[in-house]
């Protein structure tokens, strides 16, 4: 008994001996940053004037975020912005129809129901008569962030899955394709950004002389605001198409052969066979894929930072960038911590959406 | 030859790493990595300021210097962050308007006391020189330069469209003499009037300013008003847009590209700074690049005052600096004076009197072409957010050209978001 | 193999030489003389082939530039940054699995809930923290932030929980100390699960871009990343294309090879990481 006893302690004992390093760093470089990133977002302060002075911090509330987010006679009307609001009303109208014709599981019926009313809300906010936000930034670079991610989750899971498709093969041809699709992931976002950029160029860009010599005359890619966002959308997917392949890879082995033979007696075989049994399928590798993108996504820097400094006319700047900027080049911490924390706000939504997801999938 | 200099400066290095007083040294201007020792015959910005860097490095005993990273992008956001860390370069370069932010919080040191014992005579510098240097009759730097906005002019373009005179090239004196112009070399050369980096860096905003200034005008007031959506910042764009709407000019061109395509001989003028003369004549005198005969320019007046954006690299070293090692910064920053003829050959124009004065001044190639341009430089009142006040400008300046967004609702953005940042 | 087989075959190599001419492009251009990109970026085949040729922009980036320092840093602050995340999850991760301790639960939530913070929410906090300490320029600077991240603890409490029970019951049964357990039997086989995060480590440390940016402002502490994006706005500057193309090759080369290499346990990596975030 007294052997137990002992023993029972020493588990404890080697527990917290083991846990110790972990936590040590863990509450010193993730807790408490956290906790103190909110709590420099309540304060006015001078990254500078409070390295010099510690004293130069001025607590003033909510006021950065007010700052950040609001604006002065802001107003709210059902059809400020049309197009999405109708599209979030059609969208919540279709939810709770789905939902009772019992045609929508439960989850996905609150989701869809939970993004239309946010598509209802959110833009329905606008200044009023002789009104103005305060920080006419940072709404757009919101809007321009979910523009990039919008673009870009679509654009890689769909290639990616096509591609994931064609090569979910055994033999060499394909082994070296995977590899090949593969390997930019590797690259840092510093490589990529060099090779595109120059790429891009209309003077030195292997675009632009593979236009010109077809008679074309070359895109301004970096410099135009119609190409801008697209052009780094085209690099990320060429950058980031490998995790995703890799994963759909992963979700197609495990599909067994037999649904494909039965499908062939029914004459279904290439694009049918991956219509009608390879996507249902994978429906939640898609949504892993899916949700995964977007919180990787929500945080791009580098693309913009480097390939379009944010322009041309703001139309690539980003969250993350803006952060940055507001922090490291106009010295306001308190300011770039509130946004943190909104972007934080966001990316922890996601998160929990997948921890469900992937919940389910374990159930 | 160049190579036995360069073993010799690297064993000069190791022979006196062990005893040094090392400092470091932040600058931008880009990197040349193998500048070499001699200062009189190296060329372009980054290159003339890394040989006289590793003269002092070599020369000045018990001192050695490391150079930190070179780049423009984000020179002051890393120059904030080690300020904020602690650790702020020994030496520094920066520009005039950045000391109201700096020096305003007690990072720069105040160094009137120094400079006579440190070798650095500040009544050589020129009164406009030791303004630039100057904050709350304190000196907080060691000036270096001016440099201006310039046209460089490609004569070949301008004498087919008949635009030379005298061997001088005829430069408009209002905006629709301008668009004359430009539709006299369309129609001769088939190429662009005008070529700037309208894209990128806030050179298209500099442009606008002088035009500004030219009307008496400025951006904000000294009591901190901002003035921008006015009728002397309409005129200003509009007599930039009007080459855009005919076509004589791009305003997609980025640094790189606009200059390129100066040097292809695809555009007549660039709007450019002091700092690419000599890159350019270097490049004109080369058998494979079209530009052949280059000729630079004082900005021109298209309205009623002469005016061209103008500003100052200086030398800085941080408050916190103390000791043997502020007495090495200071030698590192004499070094650097003594050899203000040496950075004027990017065609910068000097800060100091004798040099100015002097024969190998004087006799640098092009200098007489532009000698109206220390008379006319301007730039806007002092303020501790002129970095992200000329972001809005750009930004806003961009929009109009790049995007289409009226003039009126981009000046009144810009006039909105600057007012803000003034009052903040 | 199926007529059908042969044209997707030839339908992928469609993508496929997308994918690949960014890539022979760059090693190309870094092997074409400056003097000449300065003029064209497409002498010969739009430049894809490298004619003239030159491995001058090699011999200079060794020879004069930055790049094999910077490229060491990335190497030392990877290496370290490995060992320190397999040290602290496997121990973490061990305990969280198989030790029974009081508010076991309770710690597990809290290091999960880790998992929801991203680097960028607490960057600037962790700046002005590194800052107060004096800490920034320096190796642990670049290295101690993401050995905070709980994702490797994670990975390996799945990996453990899965190892049968019997394996340890029988060593405690000879009365092996939790200690040696894990020393001797728990990490010999966990090494599978080690790798995958190693190497999932090793990519995120070769490729950080923004704390390194706010880290280092000393060109001694760049890392490869951090050093490359500094000369990218120097192209028509004094560096030269070819020279910053090669840099970017040199750059690339170790994980490129690292990943042939250990192409298995990467994309085992991407695969368990990927769908853990």
């Amino acid at each position: 008994m007294r052997a137990r006893t002992s023993r029972r302690m020493t588990q404890t004992q080697a527990a917290y001996a083991l846990l110790l390093p972990f936590l040590a760093v863990y509450a010193l470089f993730l807790i408490y940053p956290f906790f103190h990133g909110i709590w420099i977002s309540l304060h006015d302060w001078n990254l500078l004037a409070v390295a010099f002075n510690p004293d130069a911090k001025e607590f003033v509330g909510l006021r950065n975020y007010e700052r950040v987010m609001w604006g002065r006679n802001i107003e709210w009307s059902l059809f400020a912005v049309p197009f999405w609001q109708v599209l979030g009303l059609i969208g919540l109208v279709l939810s709770v129809v789905l939902r009772l014709g019992d045609k929508l599981s439960r989850f996905n019926a609150i989701a869809l129901g939970i993004l239309s009313v946010l598509l209802i809300v959110i833009p329905g906010f606008h200044p009023g008569e002789g009104g103005r936000w305060f920080d006419r930034r940072f709404w757009p670079t919101v809007g321009n962030t979910l523009v990039f991610v919008g673009l870009a989750v679509p654009g890689v899971t769909i290639s990616a899955l096509l591609l994931a498709a064609a090569v979910n093969r055994e033999t060499r041809a394909m082994s070296a394709l995977r590899t090949l699709f593969f390997l930019s992931q590797v690259l840092s976002v510093t490589v990529v950004t060099l090779i595109w950029q120059i790429m891009f160029s209309p003077r030195q860009g292997l675009i632009a002389n593979i236009t010109q010599a077809v008679g074309g005359t070359p895109i301004n890619w970096l410099t135009d605001q119609q190409f801008a966002m697209a052009a780094i959308v085209i690099a990320t997917i060429w950058w980031s198409l490998g995790i995703a392949m890799i994963l759909f890879l992963a979700g197609l082995q495990d599909i067994s052969k037999d649904l494909y033979e039965a499908a062939a007696l029914d004459n279904a075989t290439g694009a049918r066979a991956f219509w009608y049994i390879t996507l249902p399928n994978l429906k939640r590798t898609i949504t892993v894929v899916v949700i995964l993108q977007i919180i990787l996504h929500f945080q791009v820097f580098g693309q913009s930072h480097l390939m379009t400094q944010g322009g041309p006319n703001d139309s690539t700047q980003v969250l993350v960038r803006y952060i940055y900027q507001t922090g490291f080049r106009d010295s306001e911490l308190g300011r770039a911590s509130a946004m943190a924390v909104f972007l934080f706000v966001i990316m922890g939504c996601f998160s929990i959406i997948q921890f469900v997801v992937g919940r389910e999938k374990a159930e | 030859m160049k190579h036995v200099l360069l073993i010799a400066a690297a064993t000069a290095l190791i022979a006196t790493e062990s005893v040094a007083q090392e400092i470091t040294l932040g600058r931008f201007f880009g990197a040349c990595e193998d500048a070499g020792t001699d200062t009189t015959t190296s060329a372009g910005e980054a290159c003339i300021i890394q040989s006289i860097i590793n003269a002092a490095d070599a020369e000045l005993d018990g001192i050695s210097i490391n150079t930190l990273p070179t780049d423009w992008g984000n020179y002051y956001d890393q120059i904030k962050a080690a300020y904020a860390g602690g650790t702020p370069p020994d030496v520094h370069v920066m520009h005039r308007h950045r000391i109201p932010e700096f020096a305003g919080l007690g990072a720069l040191a105040e160094i009137s006391g120094e400079l006579e014992a440190a070798g650095i005579d500040a009544s050589d510098w020129s009164p406009a020189a030791l303004d630039a240097v100057s904050y709350n009759g304190g000196i907080y730097g060691v000036p270096m330069d001016f440099h201006a906005n310039l046209w460089h002019v490609n004569m070949d373009i301008m004498e087919a469209a008949g635009l030379v005179e005298n061997g001088a090239p005829v430069l408009p004196t209002s905006p629709a003499e301008m668009m004359e112009h430009a539709a006299m070399v369309k129609e001769a050369t088939g190429q662009d009037y005008l070529a700037a980096d309208f894209a990128q860096f806030p050179i298209g905003v500099r442009l606008v300013l002088a035009l500004m200034w030219q009307q008496n005008a400025n951006i904000f007031t000294d009591d901190g008003t901002a003035t921008i959506n006015t009728e002397a910042g309409k005129n200003a764009v509009e007599a930039i847009t009007q080459l855009f709407d005919a076509g004589f000019a791009n305003p997609q061109l980025n640094y790189a590209d606009s200059q390129q395509a100066f040097l292809n001989g695809e555009a007549a003028v660039l709007v450019n700074g002091t700092w690419v003369v000599d890159f350019y004549s270097a490049e004109a005198a080369k058998e494979e690049v079209a530009l052949d005969n280059y000729y630079v320019a004082d900005f021109p007046t298209l309205f009623e005052t002469g005016a061209t954006w103008a500003d100052s690299h200086m030398w800085a070293i941080p408050a916190s600096l103390e000791g043997a090692e502020r007495e090495a910064a200071l030698k590192v920053l004499a070094f650097i004076n003594d050899h203000n003829i040496d950075w004027a050959r990017t065609g910068h124009m000097s800060v100091r009197q004798s040099v100015v004065d002097s024969e190998a001044y004087q006799s640098l190639p092009h200098r007489d072409e532009y000698t109206g341009t220390a008379a006319i430089a301007r730039d806007t009142p002092p303020s501790a957010r002129y970095g992200a006040i000329q972001d809005v400008l750009n930004r806003e300046l961009q929009a109009i050209w790049l995007t289409d967004k009226p003039v009126e609702a981009a000046l009144q953005d810009a006039e909105f978001e600057v007012q803000d940042l003034l009052d903040r | 193999m199926s007529r059908s087989y042969y044209w997707l075959v030839t339908a992928l190599a469609v993508p496929a030489f997308i994918w690949l001419v960014p890539t022979i492009w760059m090693v190309s251009l870094s092997f074409q003389p400056n003097d000449v990109l300065a003029r064209t970026t497409s002498s010969t085949a739009f430049g894809l082939i490298p004619l003239p040729f030159t491995w001058d922009n090699y011999a200079a980036l060794f020879s004069f530039g930055q790049t094999p320092g910077w490229f060491l840093n990335s190497l030392i602050v990877a290496v370290g940054m490995t060992l320190g995340v397999l040290a602290v999850s496997t121990t973490a991760g061990y305990a969280l699995a198989r030790l029974e301790f009081p508010f076991k639960k309770t710690i597990t939530v809290i290091c999960l809930i880790g998992l929801m913070v991203p680097e960028q929410a607490v960057f600037i906090p962790l700046y002005t923290m590194f800052a107060d300490f004096g800490w920034h320029n320096s190796y642990h600077a670049l290295i101690l932030p993401r050995m905070a991240v709980p994702i490797g603890v994670f990975l390996m409490m799945q990996f453990f929980r899965a190892i049968p029970k019997d394996i340890e019951e029988a060593a405690r049964l000879d009365g092996v100390t939790w200690l040696r357990i894990f020393w001797y039997v728990m990490l010999p086989l966990a090494r599978p699960a080690m790798m995958t995060l190693a190497i999932l480590t090793f990519l995120y440390a070769w490729n950080d871009y923004l704390w390194p940016l706010v880290s280092a402002q000393q060109r001694e502490y760049f890392t490869i990343t951090l050093g490359l994006a500094s000369i990218q706005s120097n192209f028509a500057q004094s560096e030269g294309l070819g020279r910053v193309m090669a840099s970017g090759v040199i750059a690339s080369l170790p994980v490129v090879i690292l990943f042939l290499i250990f192409q298995r346990y990467v994309v085992q990596a991407m695969t368990v990481g990927g769908s853990k975030g």
